[in-house]
């Protein structure tokens, strides 16, 4: 082919362009440490880097909610905590003062150290997170939850849960409401209360009670009410006796699936009712527990009923210490899963920045070698340019 | 012995003109357009001398140009692509960056935003995680609207680019035309003999069209050339031109097309497919335009679905949450060149069956067609046109403000404007809603061990949402609403009423009550915020399958690849054109060397015709001698 002087220019120049232009891409990957910087160089590779991007940032947020979740759990499993702690010594309190040997002045004594107790209660109740929301106010978290009143505490929080995400597909519940940890306890042994009529003039009381047979008991209500002194019937809803016999000190009554315990002489008339537990807030069986403390003891009578309250009030606090070890229970579950989901998150996270790594970052020693070869390919087309520039016949003529 | 005079002294002067043409090569050997020139020598006519013929020298025939025209004509189409590919290469990268730069993207900033509720979900009372929130919205809109305003910026830039080009072929044809003329003439004169710098002048004229647009050229059998452009647009015939000029696009007057410029301008945008002007036009048309609608496409799935959700919640106020993203209203345009007034208006009814295409609505002989604006294909639609029954197609609904004249058009761009119109509508961060609408509660009284679900909006338009709502069972399998008829209870199944929707699981017991009510007071609520957070999962665009970040993904691969594609394609155009650049200049270029050596043979030639003019001189010169002396 015939090759002309401007053409061996032209086809120079634009060598030297398409080369310079190689060298400087070259140089900005080893500046920016990117095998790509626009998407059109690997259009591929950028969508899936955008795409683990996201998932990466996603997965860090996740780790942000476990942790907002895990310091909020851990202020309300301190908490219950305390609420244990407070419930156990109420628990102590009612144990000393239903000992026939307290005086009168020591059971006001200890009913003024429940009242102190009934108050931590509220105050642990009414706890705030580091951020100021009532950690007990269910979706009201902005509103004081729990106040003191006359039969134990009012509840002004909702039922509401918050759930908050910590992975794709897992959700836990930052909290409990006011409601699941303090009010919703049932009474009694949890299916059934035992308790002595008003009325009783004898000294019999309630001691233990169990469920036997849970399904003989279908939830309904019955009268055990003495015909004479050891003369015992039991009767349903429906004035029907269900059973009858002879009344021996501390020996169970059983029929329809439970057992009763009575112990005492009660009297001929004396009645013992049985019905299926509701739900009693623990401000409340702690204030009737105050509230019986208070009243003067020292007549048979009266001993029978301060021991039936306190019983009464044992079998509660029994029940709120209970739900507050499930409701702690939980938490601790929740907070295990938060730490398993951190760890897994953790290695989901080193994972992701190893694939965008792997498409993004540059292979250095190659993108060197690459920039060797381009710089002497360079100085070999510069100098070859030279050369081939130097011929011309008309350096021999004349 | 007159004979080698004469024969000498026509040599030193064909030689004298090789020689002027040799070094007239040399001389523009640098010179765009110049085209290789030779001398063409014959042997002047003999003259019988008796028996024998004897030569009688050397005569310049005439001057040739080393000239192919398909060499020519490769080399221009060639130049018109690679042109062509240039301009639309220019676009495409700087959309490549636009969306490529991962800092301050479109990408970062609607993960960002979705992070963002999940931080309101942790904290939903916290201003501070709230006000961020409104923060990361306005940066969502922000990043959008600056991508939009690039795009425009482009298109503003493509507008005077194609001024300018029509403007430089306007000057070409001119030029083209008058040089027709002087060719003509000078051909006339000359006997036939064509001017050859004015041949090279033209033929470089015609290059430099060629970069602008795509040429086909004939040749008149006076030597005058007739120039045509794109498809068969007449630019040169003989000594004629015809200009042409830009106007406002009939239904975007800010995008300018090109025109004839006679009183019955006619557009020809659509004809000139190659050149500059063909690249700056496939560029808006194929790039720009369509990245616009496809950024649009995302704003507008985005601010239906954040509002949506927003209005499905309850702010810090206790408030219906309000749009959080205003966006502007599809755009329908009639066409300037309608004769009638009518006018239409588009607004979006499903944003998941909504594309990025643009759609042309054309009334003729009583009939209606909608059509993709950009290849034509026709669109399935229902409705009249009329405000009761409204063309409905791909998520549009389209009402005509009358029947229109026939032959009417109008444009329907559902999602051009979106991505530079989209802002945030709030300002205060306690209007973002957080918490649930509703919240539903078993009463305390319940004796059975029936749940309720918290209670989801299913419609936040329903206007008696907030309305206190009471589940009573009747029986444990029965329960009735608000005291209305008894219903069978299934547990665990939906119970939908006034736009919401709970589930009540477990066995219940007669007489237990559930109410469902505003959440009232319920600031700590995160149950709207958990689910805006988790909208960035949710496929909300192209039929319900496509989620707001994989829709700003597949556009960042797919402008990539179209940046890829029309860079490989330009990087091959330049090999294919210095090829033919390469063929062009080894039949019309200059090799110095090859005329250095022709230098030489003329001199030697010119030298020895000269010694024989001095030998036919010694010759007379012994003759006359001879006769002096006899």
């Amino acid at each position: 082919m015939r090759v002309t002087q401007s053409l061996l220019q032209l086809n120079f120049v634009s060598a030297l362009n398409t080369l310079e232009g190689n060298l400087s891409h070259t140089q900005n990957q080893i500046a920016t440490n990117l095998s790509f910087t626009t998407p059109s160089e690997n259009p591929v590779a950028a969508g899936a880097v955008d795409n683990y991007n996201q998932t990466l940032s996603q997965s860090q947020q996740y780790d942000a909610n476990a942790n907002s979740a895990q310091t909020r759990l851990g202020t309300e499993d301190n908490a219950l905590g305390q609420v244990q702690s407070a419930l156990q010594s109420l628990r102590d309190l009612a144990l000393q003062a239903n000992s026939g040997t307290v005086s009168n002045q020591n059971r006001v004594d200890i009913a003024a150290q429940a009242q102190q107790i009934q108050s931590t209660l509220v105050s642990l109740a009414n706890t705030k997170d580091g951020t100021g929301e009532y950690i007990f106010g269910g979706y009201a978290t902005q509103a004081q939850p729990f106040a003191l009143s006359a039969t134990g505490a009012t509840y002004s929080g909702d039922t509401g849960q918050r759930l908050v995400q910590i992975s794709a597909g897992q959700s836990v519940p930052d909290g409990d409401n006011g409601a699941v940890v303090f009010n919703d306890i049932k009474t009694g042994n949890g299916t059934f209360t035992a308790t002595a009529a008003g009325g009783n003039t004898g000294t019999g009381v309630v001691g233990a009670t169990s469920v036997t047979d849970p399904a003989a008991y279908a939830g309904g209500s019955y009268t055990i009410s003495f015909t004479a002194a050891n003369a015992y019937q039991v009767k349903d809803s429906s004035n029907t006796v269900v059973t009858s016999g002879t009344y021996t000190d501390g020996q169970a009554i059983s029929f329809a699936g439970v057992q009763v315990t009575l112990g005492g002489a009660p009297a001929s008339g004396d009645s013992f009712g049985v019905a299926p537990s509701s739900n009693q807030s623990v401000f409340t069986t702690v204030q009737n527990l105050i509230t019986a403390l208070q009243q003067p003891a020292g007549s048979s009578g009266s001993n029978a009923k301060l021991g039936n309250a306190i019983n009464v009030g044992l079998n509660n606090i029994d029940q709120a210490l209970e739900n507050t070890s499930t409701v702690r229970a939980n938490v601790g579950g929740r907070l295990n899963s938060i730490t398993t989901q951190l760890s897994v998150s953790g290695s989901q996270q080193i994972q992701l920045k190893s694939s965008i790594a792997s498409l993004q970052s540059l292979d250095y020693a190659s993108a060197i070698t690459t920039l060797n070869e381009q710089t002497t390919t360079l100085q070999a087309s510069m100098q070859a340019f030279s050369i081939t520039k130097g011929l011309s016949l008309f350096k021999f003529l004349g | 012995v007159s004979d080698v005079f004469g024969i000498s002294v026509g040599a030193l002067q064909a030689f004298q003109a090789a020689i002027n043409v040799t070094s007239n090569n040399v001389a523009n050997a640098n010179t765009p357009g110049y085209v290789k020139e030779s001398i063409n020598l014959v042997t002047a006519p003999p003259q019988a001398s008796g028996v024998v013929s004897i030569g009688n020298g050397v005569l310049v025939s005439g001057i040739s140009r080393s000239f192919n025209q398909a060499t020519a004509d490769q080399l221009n189409n060639s130049q018109s692509s690679l042109a062509q590919l240039t301009a639309q290469q220019t676009y495409s990268s700087q959309l490549d960056n636009i969306v490529g730069t991962t800092a301050g993207g479109l990408s970062t900033a609607v993960q960002n935003y979705y992070n963002a509720w999940s931080n309101v979900a942790n904290t939903p009372t916290s201003a501070a995680t709230r006000q961020a929130l409104l923060g990361a919205a306005q940066s969502v809109a922000a990043s959008f609207q600056r991508t939009s305003t690039q795009l425009n910026a482009a298109n503003a830039d493509i507008n005077s680019r194609i001024t300018a080009d029509v403007q430089q072929i306007n000057t070409l044809g001119a030029s083209i035309s008058t040089l027709n003329k002087q060719i003509v003439i000078s051909t006339a004169q000359n006997g036939g003999q064509a001017p050859n710098e004015l041949i090279d002048q033209r033929d470089q004229l015609i290059s430099n069209l060629s970069k602008l647009t795509a040429v086909t050229t004939t040749t008149d059998s006076n030597g005058s050339l007739n120039v045509f452009l794109g498809t068969g647009q007449p630019l040169v015939l003989q000594g004629n031109t015809t200009t042409l000029t830009t106007v406002p696009n009939p239904f975007n007057a800010s995008q300018l097309e090109v025109s004839t410029s006679t009183s019955a301008g006619r557009v020809i945008s659509g004809s000139i497919t190659s050149g500059e002007l063909g690249g700056l036009l496939a560029a808006r048309s194929q790039i720009i335009n369509p990245a616009l609608n496809q950024l649009g496409q995302i704003a507008v799935g985005l601010a239906a679905s954040v509002n949506t959700q927003q209005n499905s919640g309850l702010d810090l106020n206790g408030q219906l949450g309000a749009n959080l993203f205003a966006v502007g209203a599809p755009l329908a345009t009639a066409s300037s060149a309608n004769t009638g007034a009518t006018t239409a208006s588009a607004s979006i009814t499903n944003v998941g069956a909504l594309t990025a295409n643009d759609y042309l609505l054309s009334y003729k002989g009583g009939a209606y067609s909608l059509t993709n604006a950009a290849d034509g294909t026709a669109v399935a639609f229902t409705g009249n046109g009329t405000a009761g029954s409204p063309f409905v197609a791909d998520g549009l609904s389209i009402v005509l403000s009358a029947t229109p004249a026939s032959g009417d058009q109008f444009l329907i761009q559902p999602t051009a404007q979106a991505a530079g119109s989209i802002a945030t509508a709030i300002t205060n961060p306690s209007q973002l809603a957080a918490a649930g609408a509703v919240k539903a509660t078993a009463a305390a009284s319940n004796t059975g061990a029936a749940t309720i679900s918290s209670g989801t909006v299913v419609d936040p338009t329903n206007a008696n949402l907030l309305t206190t709502t009471t589940i009573q069972f009747l029986t444990p399998t029965t329960y009735s609403i608000n005291g209305g008829a008894a219903q069978p209870y299934t547990a665990g199944a939906n119970i939908t009423q006034s736009g919401w929707q709970v589930q009540i699981a477990g066995t219940p017991a007669a007489g237990d009550t559930f109410t469902i009510q505003k959440n009232a007071g319920g600031t700590g609520d995160n149950r709207n915020a958990l689910l805006s957070a988790n909208q960035q999962t949710q496929p909300v665009l192209f039929g319900g399958t496509v989620s707001i970040n994989a829709a700003v993904g597949a556009l960042i691969t797919g402008i990539g690849s179209q940046a890829q594609q029309i860079n490989t394609a330009q990087a091959a155009q330049t090999a294919v054109n210095t090829q033919a650049v390469n063929n062009q200049q080894s039949i019309s270029g200059v090799n110095l060397d090859e005329e250095a050596a022709n230098l030489l043979k003329w001199q030697e030639a010119y030298q020895a015709s000269a010694k024989a003019l001095q030998i036919g001189s010694s010759l007379f010169q012994s003759l006359l001698t001879a006769v002096q002396s006899a």
